[in-house]
């Protein structure tokens, strides 16, 4: 019987997943810290425990996400834009565009029946098209990354953000603060900015449906909601951080035959 | 920041206050204005002119005129460099280009979209490395072997930063790294001006040597930087005033004031 490893080294969190037969197992994260060395080993030491498996019992296994380079135990590294398109097929096999929100970027990506990436385009080296964006004002706010898509929803009248630059947002949202508006409408206001940037790219690749989310933007209702007001249905992975990692494991078993 | 120049008709500065504009000193222009006249030891009925310039010139209840800060900036880039062909002005939130000759404003380039090649970026490296804004320059001419920052958002910057310096890369070359980076950003936005001395370097990133060294080694020529660079705007701006009375007066006409009010501003203005 084989065993593979994925582990998807993210800016924030790191993932870690094992298949068997082509089938999800476990999975496993960490907060990835600054030692993606550590991490990848304490990923790996998790998953082992959680499957009752040695290490010698895990035949191959593919990194992806930051500084794989750098990871010991790396059989091979693929790109995440691949793994994500992987990982997609085999959650929603019908699936034929993915909206990936990552804490650095953000991707959309064309897939076909079988997996495979015929189109894709990443955000630009730019903090406003990712998580982060959402990261600084939910600090600049102190309100829990965990709540702030729930609290967006009950906005009333969402800011609009006039810059593009996650720095100066964060001065316009001190600024809304300053003049008495509420949380939940900047919030949703940086819902909207985020779900912006991203309607750019899809309009650079062109909309593909069923179309899926994934990554940590997947947790987060508000912004779902915010891509959805676009005119997009977006289906939800119950998992949507472990989906690179997943892909991951998955090339990793195919690698095998 | 906010800044008051006062002129006398010869031009000598009599006074000038730097104050930082924050939430309240957007709306009390005018306790930066009666600072300024205290030092000057005048009253307020006494000067023929004033002039508003700037984001928040419209702010400024007590102005005969709002005029920008493109011409009133050239404005004083020509008063204390008379051959500048070109002014760079990097200020907190944006960095702006102006060619120009004798004075006049030819072009202009300005990004205001991004912190990234503002004093902001600069300004949130020093916070994060926990140093002093006014340290940075000096610190950065030790390097010997400077950074690469391959980041052009102020944001991933900064985490490269943290990761040079966990890589163990002495403080003063990350630095110059930072120098160099938005010394570079600027150079590229100034390019389509096409560059020529003299260069007038102004705005408060005009204070640290590090981006100045960095900056002409990217233009390969000195530039030219005024003894108080965040200045330059309000001086402009006050001889501007100046020459508005001057021509006034010799025309026979009444100099055109305002309704003055120097008191705080208010939104019903």
């Amino acid at each position: 019987m084989a065993w593979f490893m994925g582990i998807d080294i993210g800016s924030v969190m790191s993932k870690g997943v094992v298949t068997r037969d082509g089938k999800l197992v476990a999975h496993h994260m960490l907060a990835s810290g600054v030692n993606y060395r550590n991490v990848s080993l304490r990923l790996r030491e998790e998953l082992l425990a959680d499957t009752g498996l040695g290490a010698e019992d895990i035949t191959r296994t593919v990194t992806t996400g930051h500084a794989a380079g750098l990871i010991p135990l790396s059989n091979k590294h693929v790109a995440d834009t691949q793994c994500c398109a992987r990982g997609s097929n085999y959650i929603f096999p019908s699936v034929r565009m993915v909206i990936d929100v990552q804490g650095q970027s953000s991707q959309v990506i064309h897939l076909d029946e079988r997996g495979q990436i015929t189109g894709f385009a990443v955000s630009e080296a730019c903090a406003s098209g990712s998580g982060y964006f959402i990261e600084a004002i939910a600090n600049v706010l102190q309100v829990p990354l965990e709540d702030i898509g729930s609290l967006s929803l009950y906005a009333k009248n969402p800011v609009t953000f006039t810059t593009g630059c996650a720095v100066f947002g964060e001065s316009e949202a001190i600024s809304r603060v300053a003049e008495g508006v509420t949380k939940e409408d900047i919030i949703a206001g940086v819902h909207k900015a985020l779900a912006g940037k991203i309607s750019v790219l899809i309009d650079r690749v062109g909309l593909e449906e069923p179309c899926a989310i994934s990554g940590g933007g997947g947790l987060n209702i508000g912004l779902i909601r915010s891509i959805e007001e676009l005119g997009i249905q977006l289906l939800i992975p119950s998992q949507p951080q472990i989906v690179n990692a997943l892909g991951a494991a998955l090339f990793a078993g195919e690698q095998d035959s | 920041m906010t800044k008051v120049v006062i002129l006398n008709s010869n031009d000598d500065i009599c006074a000038d206050v730097i104050k930082h504009t924050g939430a309240e000193h957007r709306r009390l222009a005018n306790t930066v204005m009666e600072e300024a006249l205290e030092q000057a030891g005048v009253s307020f009925d006494e000067i023929s002119y004033v002039i508003a310039t700037g984001y928040g010139r419209i702010t400024v209840p007590f102005a005969d005129r709002q005029i920008t800060e493109l011409t009133c900036h050239a404005r004083g880039v020509y008063h204390y460099v008379p051959s500048a062909k070109l002014a760079i002005d990097i200020g907190g939130q944006d960095a702006k280009g102006l060619k120009m000759n004798c004075g006049k404003l030819l072009d202009f380039v300005m990004s205001d979209k991004c912190a990234a090649g503002t004093g902001r970026f600069l300004e949130l490296i020093a916070a994060s490395l926990d140093l002093k804004l006014d340290d940075m320059g000096k610190l950065s001419l030790k390097s010997t072997s400077k950074a690469s920052i391959s980041s052009t958002c102020t944001v991933f910057a900064r985490q490269e930063v943290v990761t040079r310096i966990s890589e163990g890369v002495p403080l003063e070359d990350i630095l110059a790294g930072i120098h160099d980076a938005i010394a570079s950003r600027i150079t590229r936005m100034v390019e389509k001006l096409k560059i020529e001395p003299d260069v007038v370097f102004t705005g408060g990133v005009a204070k640290n040597i590090g981006v100045i060294k960095s900056l002409e080694t990217k233009l390969g020529f000195k530039v030219m930087v005024p003894e108080e660079p965040l200045l330059s705007g309000a001086i402009g701006a006050a001889l501007l005033g100046k020459e508005i009375t001057l021509k006034a007066l010799a025309q026979g006409k009444p100099v055109q004031r305002g309704r003055r009010s120097l008191s705080e501003s208010t939104f019903f203005q």
